[in-house]
């Protein structure tokens, strides 16, 4: 940029003695370079090199803050619109797994009085998650890592529900084979798809928070360019006014106003932008989502204690180990605790009597453990899944998920809501700076013509 | 006319072009999908190289089936059976996962079984009504303990009398005579555990089955499972190529599916006996005199509602006493 103050005191017309000579002989490079300086060395040449400097610069600037405004506003929606839908699919795709692995076990038990409303969840869970691998498959081409767990998503759920289907055929004929299909089945679902679907979650949350961040990143190189662009347009006045003795040169003054409303709406804009994206958080929709599925294998795991039917000792140790997870050892941190310490508004109306849900869940898996244990297996299935058995475990369940799908609901909601406000407040700001830049750059070929036409 | 003689140049190279194209590069239809053969599911606890546990440690104690001769059904006032009688039940330790023996009925939640059956008509002798039994299910580790803290009145659970267990329980008269056999699909040429060497066969977990198996030479490929349930579960889904275990157990397996059976001689011999806490020497001889009234009337016909059509015909074994 040489455009800065870089005068000297007899450049007023005075064609200097010591311009180089133009050889005709000069390599044309030297020419071209010879040419500039001399039109530099005279006034309205001078006046037209700014005039072509400060065009070109706003014409840069231009396209920088439109590309950088466009950018983020379309970085925003897509937030709201398509990376938080897509992670929250794929949560609800592993909540539907983990669902269907506990009712499975459900339906089992509960053998020939097995309730249809139990065998609708179950087969409603095995649709949605083919449709939702069908559409992250569409993801798919983009990052290997997706590929990769789809694919193994999709190639063992028709194996997984083929087993179950093998062990429901076996116990309505009354054959005990049947719970050694269903143990198979629910292997397969807690070695392969399952681990699938939590790592394909991962990596939608982590695009979740990567995007986010990259919403609320400050923009450097329009900010600078705006800082360098207005400089060169203050001094092009400083220098104008102590040639032409003018004080104001309107073309000027309304490049730089137009530069100025830019760069104030833009801070307004930005600063409402990141403090509304920073109110976002995507953790905790992710925290509650991670203790709705950590309840949800505890639960399948409860069951699986009665299919196996006194061999279960490593459903219980799982059970155990959820319910730690979920709880904590001492049953008041945990899972839950961290996301009732979060939890704000609506979600913390949702969480509110999640709380004593789990306690009378657990004890419930307790004394569905006693029950079993003592040989009173009816009774124990009967406490395990009748949802309509007051103060069994059964019930108890169905109201902590129930709360924590309302919270998890409220959470997106949150969330979204947030993101949408930051979008909102970059509306325009895109269009804004095409119309700033055009008027600057009118502003400016107007004031220095004005002074240009001087020399004719 | 230069433009007719262009244009047909024009289209002379273009003709030639298209066939190059066609014909340069071996371009051969493609496919975006790889097919990958299915994986095989396995159920959990499955040990493909298992570990043979050591044989028993062979203590000698005489015949271990030779038990304590029965005295009648008199119920002499402070015995176990007295006690028994003024709680009004019997506490019997069983199976709830072998077919046959016992297990509960998916359909009724109901134990079912010749065990269960055999726990039941000691219960309508001693004290009238097969029904007055409560049912503990033992996982099969749990067996002995459950005798040594006497939690129970009596196990009966396919269990096999040896020198070993009898140091710390009490054993009635044997019950049910079984033995090692295999189970095969039918059709296939196996009909002996010999034809079975290098093949994948599979047995449970830690068991004298898998011991026997282990001595044969060549031995068979073992796939040892913690849940017995799933050796017919591998057998069905045709992973394995046989089970081999007691013949009782393998029964409950052939009952559940018609496309397997159980062939060949048994190659071990194992008595079923009850057990009982080592204290309650009474209960032995009152069990030992039930069992005698058993094996004369209702002992056919329990074996024939469970067992004969996978085991075909047998008579009940003679009792044995020191």
């Amino acid at each position: 940029m040489a455009i800065t103050v870089q005068r000297t005191a007899e450049d007023v017309s005075a064609p200097t003695a010591s311009a180089t000579r133009v050889s005709p002989l000069q390599p044309p490079r030297a020419r071209r370079q010879n040419r500039l300086t001399r039109a530099w060395s005279r006034t309205p040449g001078r006046l037209a090199l700014i005039m072509a400097g400060l065009l070109a610069l706003v014409a840069v600037l231009a396209g920088v803050t439109v590309t950088t405004a466009n950018t983020k506003t379309d970085a925003t929606w897509e937030l709201a619109e398509r990376h938080e839908p897509t992670a929250a699919d794929v949560q609800r795709l592993y909540r539907a797994l983990s669902e269907a692995d506990a009712t499975a076990a459900s339906t089992f038990l509960a053998a020939q009085n097995a309730s249809l409303e139990l065998r609708k969840r179950y087969e409603d869970d095995i649709a949605l998650a083919g449709q939702t691998i069908g559409l992250a498959a569409v993801d798919r081409g983009t990052d290997p890592r997706v590929a990769r767990e789809i694919d193994t998503i999709s190639r063992q759920l028709p194996v997984y529900a083929g087993l179950v289907e093998a062990a429901r055929a076996n116990n309505l004929q009354g054959l005990p084979i049947g719970a050694a299909y269903l143990r198979e089945a629910s292997h397969v679902m807690r070695t392969q798809i399952l681990p699938a679907a939590e790592r394909l979650y991962t990596i939608q949350a982590d695009r979740v928070a990567e995007e986010r961040a990259d919403a609320v990143r400050f923009p450097y190189l329009a900010a600078g360019l705006l800082l360098v662009t207005l400089i060169a347009l203050v001094a092009t006045q400083v220098y104008l006014w102590r040639h032409f003795g003018r004080r104001l040169n309107l073309g000027m003054v309304v490049a730089t106003a137009a530069l100025i409303v830019g760069l104030l709406w833009s801070s307004v804009a930005l600063t409402l932008h990141a403090t509304s994206a920073a109110d976002a958080r995507p953790d905790r929709v992710t925290a509650l989502g991670q203790a709705r599925i950590v309840a949800l294998q505890a639960r399948a795991n409860e069951l699986l204690t009665l299919v196996a039917r006194g061999n279960g000792a490593q459903y219980e140790e799982q059970f155990d180990e959820l319910a730690d997870e979920l709880v904590g050892k001492d049953g008041k941190s945990g899972l839950l605790a961290k996301a009732r310490q979060d939890a704000e508004g609506d979600v913390a109306a949702a969480l509110a009597n999640t709380a004593g849900a789990t306690r009378s869940w657990l004890e419930g898996y307790r004394e569905v453990r006693k029950l079993d244990n003592g040989g009173r297996h009816g009774e124990a299935v009967e406490r395990a899944i009748n949802e309509g058995a007051a103060g069994a475990s059964a019930p108890a369940f169905a109201q902590l998920d129930a709360g924590l799908e309302r919270a998890l609901q409220a959470s997106r909601e949150q969330f979204v809501d947030d993101i949408v406000t930051a979008a909102r407040s970059l509306t325009l700001l895109t269009p804004g700076w095409a119309v700033l830049s055009v008027v600057a750059a009118g502003g400016i070929a107007y004031g220095l013509r004005e002074r240009l036409r001087e020399y004719r | 006319m230069m433009r007719s003689r262009f244009l047909g140049l024009l289209s002379a190279l273009l003709a030639v072009a298209t066939v190059l194209a066609g014909c340069g590069g071996d371009v051969a239809p493609r496919s975006l999908v790889k097919p990958r053969p299915a994986d095989r599911p396995m159920p959990a606890g499955v040990h493909l190289d298992p570990e043979v546990p050591e044989a028993e440690s062979g203590s000698d104690c005489g015949d271990p089936t030779a038990s304590l001769a029965p005295r009648g059904l008199t119920i002499p006032p402070g015995s176990t059976m007295e006690k028994i009688r003024k709680r009004g039940r019997l506490i019997a330790g069983v199976d709830q996962n072998t077919y046959l023996f016992g297990f509960r009925n998916p359909t009724t939640g109901e134990l079912e079984g010749f065990d269960i059956d055999i726990v039941r008509e000691i219960a309508e002798k001693l004290l009238g009504d097969r029904n007055k039994v409560q049912f503990k299910a033992l996982p099969t580790g749990k067996r002995m303990d459950a005798l040594k803290d006497g939690s129970v009145d009596l196990v009966a659970y396919t269990m096999t009398v040896t020198c070993d267990r009898r140091k710390e329980a009490e054993f009635s008269s044997v019950y049910f005579e079984s033995g090692q056999r295999i189970l095969v699909p039918k059709g296939s040429d196996y009909t002996e555990v010999s034809d079975l060497g290098n093949k994948p066969v599979c047995v449970p977990a830690g068991s004298t089955s898998l011991v026997n198996l282990a001595k044969m030479s060549p031995p068979p490929d073992l796939v040892a499972v913690d849940d017995l349930a799933d050796c017919l579960l591998l057998l069905q889904q045709r992973q394995v190529e046989a089970v081999s275990t007691d013949d009782s157990v393998l029964a409950g397996m052939a009952r559940q599916d018609p496309s397997v059976h159980v062939v060949g001689e048994p190659f071990s011999k194992e008595p079923y006996a009850i057990g009982i806490p080592k204290k309650n020497t009474d209960m032995v001889r009152y069990v030992n005199a039930v069992l005698e009234e058993i094996r004369k009337d209702s002992w056919d016909d329990i074996y024939h509602r469970w067992l004969e059509p996978a085991l075909g015909p047998a008579t009940p074994p003679a009792a044995k006493y020191k």
